[in-house]
């Protein structure tokens, strides 16, 4: 059903725009309303869409709008058809409201928080092309317009993260998050081409159509898998730059270098959702292939315990958020990964609400800190700022999965599905639903425990910090404020709309799964049993995992903790250093690369151009000169003399004889007839011939042309010598002949 | 008519005192000798030209080029009177040795020609062919443009033979002469102001040159 | 006398002329070198006046002994400047251009 989707990204790009031209010259003000403005008119065109015409139109496919016939090349079956169109359906609905609401929120919170900065218009001006790129990247029909999304998420990140880029460490973030983004771009590239090769559409409906029926995409490709398998492991190599699982989830710590309120937006609630969000686009290829789908869910669960034990030992506070995302990140993946395609977008929908609350809080903290986000050296802030507390505290049950809080219905869904998957049957890989609930379990533990840490050592206890940072703290204004308190409701009553009503035998209250099904397909069943024994056993874990916690940081550093640190501080530094592998990437890609690009520098620039190229043409064009130097001698005898000499070679070239460069020899058994003419125009010179043929016989005559009989057959050389009676000048030509 | 006897000695007598008096002339290390030496060659020529019955450029020849053309060369020769050590130039001698040799080579060539080619009958010719009166004619009605052209040609060499051999010293010696005068007059403003009026009228007349 | 008799003598003190020309350091003798050069003109012009029974030769000839003269006299006189200048004669060290 058509309607307007164009507008909900175009007006933040319209905002992004009005901002770069003359943000420089408005007021504050101004800037704030027009960047606030441009996501609110979007959130509000994204809500009317949403609540009012989506659902008529969601069994037809959803709301569409086709801007612009984009590219249309080749015809017949091999032809690409792309057209610049938006599609609204369940999914991209919802990301669709994420997105500009959160967004909206986020604006309004840095319009306070970055009010001391001078680059204020820019900074709105990136947030406002961000946003307009995401909504692209969710909106898109295809995966070329999906793409151009990704790649501009890409780019704002980059934008963002280095925002206050004359600081070497900021810029260098930046790159290192376009760079390991761009890596795995590599890997979406080869796949959207693999796909487009055997199922000739890039647009998601019939790619979807593509997958159900026929066997297009199953044919074999490479090492015994199916297409399916190959595009599906290839975009989520794309997934696992953008949405940072292993290998490639480096960049989201240093990503921290960026203003907070990027890493709440970006970091957190939207653009490494991405990854999640394609795999759920593309759930009908990736059920196609259940070992593709294997290696999502185990390299999410993985992903999600590593970086919760990395969360143990951090010290800043946005650290400890960047690893709970990376971790909330793994259990997304897991989720779809298992074909709990449901529960990996409801967790994405809370996670966007509860991480962003966190993140904000930690903005609000620092503030308070001034700007330091030192955790070792904060403690106390719960009567201090109580507001801000307030939130994280909301938010901190949300992550942990206490009851009734969003995460606790989210996670629930995930490890639960994990276990009671059946996807993997056919393929025989059932242990993979285990061993990735497994994990995921361990994860859940971990993150409790992390977070509660988090929330110990910040706000309970005393403070630990200067007398002078001390005097500072202060609760943030209300422009910060208020964003905080809606997240944080969020965080709080967000989880409703996904209740597992199946367990109680009232399938309708799970509002989530009805409303994805058009789109994602009917939603995995899980026993009952199942259901119960892991909702009882996440509770369990998340109760351990904070009373862990209290019991090493209750009030600021325990006794646990120091004993801890002190029996085993080699494997305590270890984890604090991200078990480095930045340093080992560093050795093994990094430091050969480099030597690399110097080497070939040395080698092109410096040899082939510079020395070859440059000072070689110059040497030729030098050494020409030297030559030609010699004409000009300035010396009128030697003048004379060449002039002499050029006569004289004149003359003598002018005098010879016209002879043949070659005799013209015709073998008729034991004779021969030589014809010694020049070939072409013959001169009025009269000549004359001397024929020597070898036998001691010879012959002078006036005429070219002559006969010979040999007495023997054998080899001989006939020589002509051709004369020119009048100047004496003379030319002999030679010529073996064989006679027989 | 084939030459006679007497026709060849004369001839040979001639044209050997040409070559050896030009070979001569080349080869002298005294400019002096040199120049007496050319002349000695140009009397010959002048008797060959008449022996072409060209009488007018034979006393012409003596006239000009043995008087007047050798004589300006001695007058050279006088003021630039150097004896050289080494008569041959040294320089890029192999080229110009090369060119020699060209030089040669075409003469072979051309007496190889010449044999075959010129014709060796000779016309008769009238009795005033060569003399003044002939030549004389022709000069002033066929060449008569060629004859004036050649009048302003030496006057041209005239004029450019003085303007570019002239001395300098002169010149050079009024000039400073011209500065000392006009350092003179400052002085003399100077130290008598009150004649200053009169001063500017002749120092403006005699101050440019 | 054929006339190449006087062809052949005309091109033989051509060559002489030219030798010295070619060879000589002293620039007066090279200015008599070119002098010879054009006599053995002359010559050539004299003999096919002769062969050819034309008197047009001589008066052609007449021109080139002028021309000869005002060649000479502006020759002497640029040498002169010239031993003004550089104190030599000597073609040698007349020269400017690098070697």
């Amino acid at each position: 059903m058509p309607f307007n989707l164009r507008l909900i990204p175009l007006l933040p790009f319209i905002g992004a725009t009005l901002l770069m031209l003359f943000g420089r010259r408005w007021k504050r003000e101004t800037v704030v309303l027009v960047a606030c403005g441009a996501v609110l008119a979007a959130a509000f065109v994204a809500f009317d869409a949403f609540f009012t015409r989506l659902p008529e139109a969601a069994e037809v496919g959803g709301l569409t709008d086709n801007v612009w016939s984009w590219l249309s090349v080749g015809s017949g079956p091999t032809a690409l058809n792309v057209d610049l169109s938006f599609r609204m359906d369940a999914l991209s609905g919802l990301l669709c409201l994420i997105i500009t609401f959160i967004g909206f929120l986020i604006h309004v919170y840095a319009s306070g928080y970055m009010e001391h900065e001078p680059d204020y218009a820019r900074f709105f001006a990136y947030l406002n092309l961000f946003c307009g790129a995401m909504l692209v990247l969710v909106l898109g029909d295809s995966l070329p317009v999906m793409f151009v999304g990704w790649e501009g998420v890409g780019l704002c990140s980059y934008l963002l993260i280095g925002f206050w880029y004359t600081d070497n460490a900021n810029a260098s973030a930046g790159k290192k998050a376009f760079i390991t983004n761009r890596i795995g771009d590599f890997g979406f590239l080869l796949g959207m081409f693999l796909l487009f090769q055997y199922s000739g559409t890039m647009n998601f409906r019939e790619i979807t159509s593509v997958a159900q029926s026929g066997s297009a995409l199953m044919q074999p490709f490479w090492l015994g898998q199916p297409v399916a398998f190959w595009v599906c492991v290839l975009l989520f190599i794309g997934a696992t730059g953008k949405s940072a699982q292993l290998p490639l989830y480096v960049w989201l710590p240093d990503a921290m270098a960026g203003p907070t309120p990027v890493s709440a937006l970006i970091h957190a609630a939207t653009m490494v959702t991405a990854g999640v969000y394609m795999v759920a686009r593309l759930h009908a290829v990736y059920l196609l292939s259940p070992a593709a789908m294997a290696i999502v869910a185990i390299v999410g669960a993985l992903t999600a315990a590593f970086a919760a034990i990395i969360g143990f030992a951090q010290n800043d506070f946005k650290k400890v958020l960047a690893y709970s995302t990376v971790s909330q990140l793994g259990f997304m993946f897991a989720g779809v990964g298992t074909g709990n395609f449901d529960a990996g977008v409801f967790h994405l929908f809370t996670h966007a609400f509860f991480k962003a609350g966190l993140f904000l809080c930690a903005g609000s903290v620092m503030h308070a800190m001034s700007g330091s986000g030192d955790i070792t050296k904060m403690g106390g802030l719960r009567k201090l700022i109580p507001w801000t507390h307030g939130v994280f505290f909301v938010c901190w049950l949300a992550i942990c999965g206490l009851p009734f809080f969003s995460g606790f219905f989210s996670k629930d869904a995930i490890i639960a599905g994990a276990f009671a998957t059946t996807i993997y049957k056919d393929a025989g890989l059932q242990w993979v639903g285990t061993f990735v609930g497994v994990l995921l379990v361990l994860a859940a533990l971990g993150t409790a425990f992390y977070m509660s840490r988090l929330y110990f050592l910040v706000f309970s206890g005393s403070s630990r910090a200067d007398e002078e940072t001390k005097h500072h703290i202060h609760e943030s204004p209300g422009v910060m404020v208020g964003p905080l308190v809606l997240l944080a409701v969020g965080a709080a009553l967000g989880g409703f709309i996904g209740i597992p009503g199946a367990v109680i035998d009232h399938p309708e209250l799970n509002l989530l799964g009805h409303f994805f099904e058009p789109v994602l397909g009917a939603e995995m069943v899980i026993p009952h049993m199942t259901e119960i024994i892991f909702t009882v056993l996440s509770v369990a874990l998340a109760g351990t995992g904070v009373w862990l916690a209290y019991v090493f940081y209750g009030g600021g550093y325990r006794e646990p903790a120091h004993q801890v640190a002190f029996r085993f501080p080699r494997f305590v530094a270890l984890v604090r250093d991200k078990f480095r592998v930045d340093e080992l990437y560093d050795a093994i890609f990094i430091r050969p690369l480099r030597k690399l690009s110097e080497w070939l520098f040395w080698l092109a620039d410096r040899i082939l151009i510079d020395k070859i190229l440059v000072e070689g043409v110059g040497a030729v064009v030098d050494v020409f000169g030297r030559i030609a130097r010699f004409v000009q001698l300035g010396d009128a005898q030697r003048y004379m003399a060449a002039f002499a000499i050029g006569v004289a070679a004149l003359v003598f070239f002018a005098t010879r004889p016209p002879a043949p460069g070659e005799l013209k020899i015709n073998v008729e058994g034991l004779s021969v007839q030589v014809d010694a003419r020049r070939p072409g125009r013959q001169s009025p010179r009269e000549l004359e011939y001397s024929f020597d043929f070898d036998d001691g016989r010879e012959e002078n005559q006036t005429a070219p042309e002559i006969r010979h009989a040999y007495r023997q057959p054998g080899k001989y050389t006939i020589k002509v010598t051709v004369t020119d009676p009048k100047w004496g000048t003379s030319t002999q030509v030679k010529r073996r002949v064989e006679v027989q | 008519m084939p030459p006679s006897v007497g026709e060849y000695i004369v001839f040979a007598l001639l044209a050997g005192t040409v070559i050896g008096g030009a070979i001569f002339t080349m080869t002298r290390r005294n400019p002096v000798t040199a120049v007496m030496s050319l002349v000695g060659t140009f009397f010959a020529l002048a008797a060959t030209y008449a022996s072409l019955s060209a009488h007018f450029l034979a006393i012409i020849q003596i006239l000009v080029y043995a008087g007047a053309i050798m004589v300006l060369f001695i007058f050279v020769v006088m003021i630039l009177n150097r004896e050289e050590v080494a008569p041959v130039a040294l320089r890029g001698l192999g080229f110009r040795s090369l060119g020699v040799a060209a030089g040669i080579y075409l003469v072979i060539i051309f007496l190889r020609v010449v044999r075959v080619a010129a014709p060796t009958d000779l016309p008769v010719l009238p009795e005033t062919f060569g003399t003044v009166s002939s030549i004389g004619d022709l000069l002033f009605r066929d060449f008569l443009y060629p004859f004036e052209a050649i009048s302003l040609l030496l006057l041209v060499a005239v004029v450019g033979g003085v303007v570019i051999s002239r001395s300098h010293k002169k010149e050079v010696a009024a000039e400073q002469a011209a500065e000392r005068r006009k350092i003179i007059e400052e002085l003399a403003r100077h130290d008598f102001p009150a004649l200053a009026d009169n001063a500017a009228d002749t120092h403006g007349g005699g101050g440019h040159h | 006398m054929p006339t190449y008799y006087y062809l052949t003598l005309s091109f033989v003190l051509f060559l002489v002329g030219t030798t010295g020309v070619l060879l000589r350091r002293n620039a007066l003798i090279v200015l008599m070198g070119i002098e010879l050069q054009l006599n053995a003109g002359n010559l050539a012009f004299l003999a096919f006046s002769r062969q050819l029974g034309d008197e047009k030769g001589q008066a052609f000839a007449f021109i080139i002994i002028a021309l000869a003269a005002a060649e000479a006299a502006v020759g002497l006189a640029i040498l002169v400047a010239l031993f003004r200048s550089r104190q030599t004669i000597n073609l040698d060290e007349a020269s400017l251009m690098k070697r």
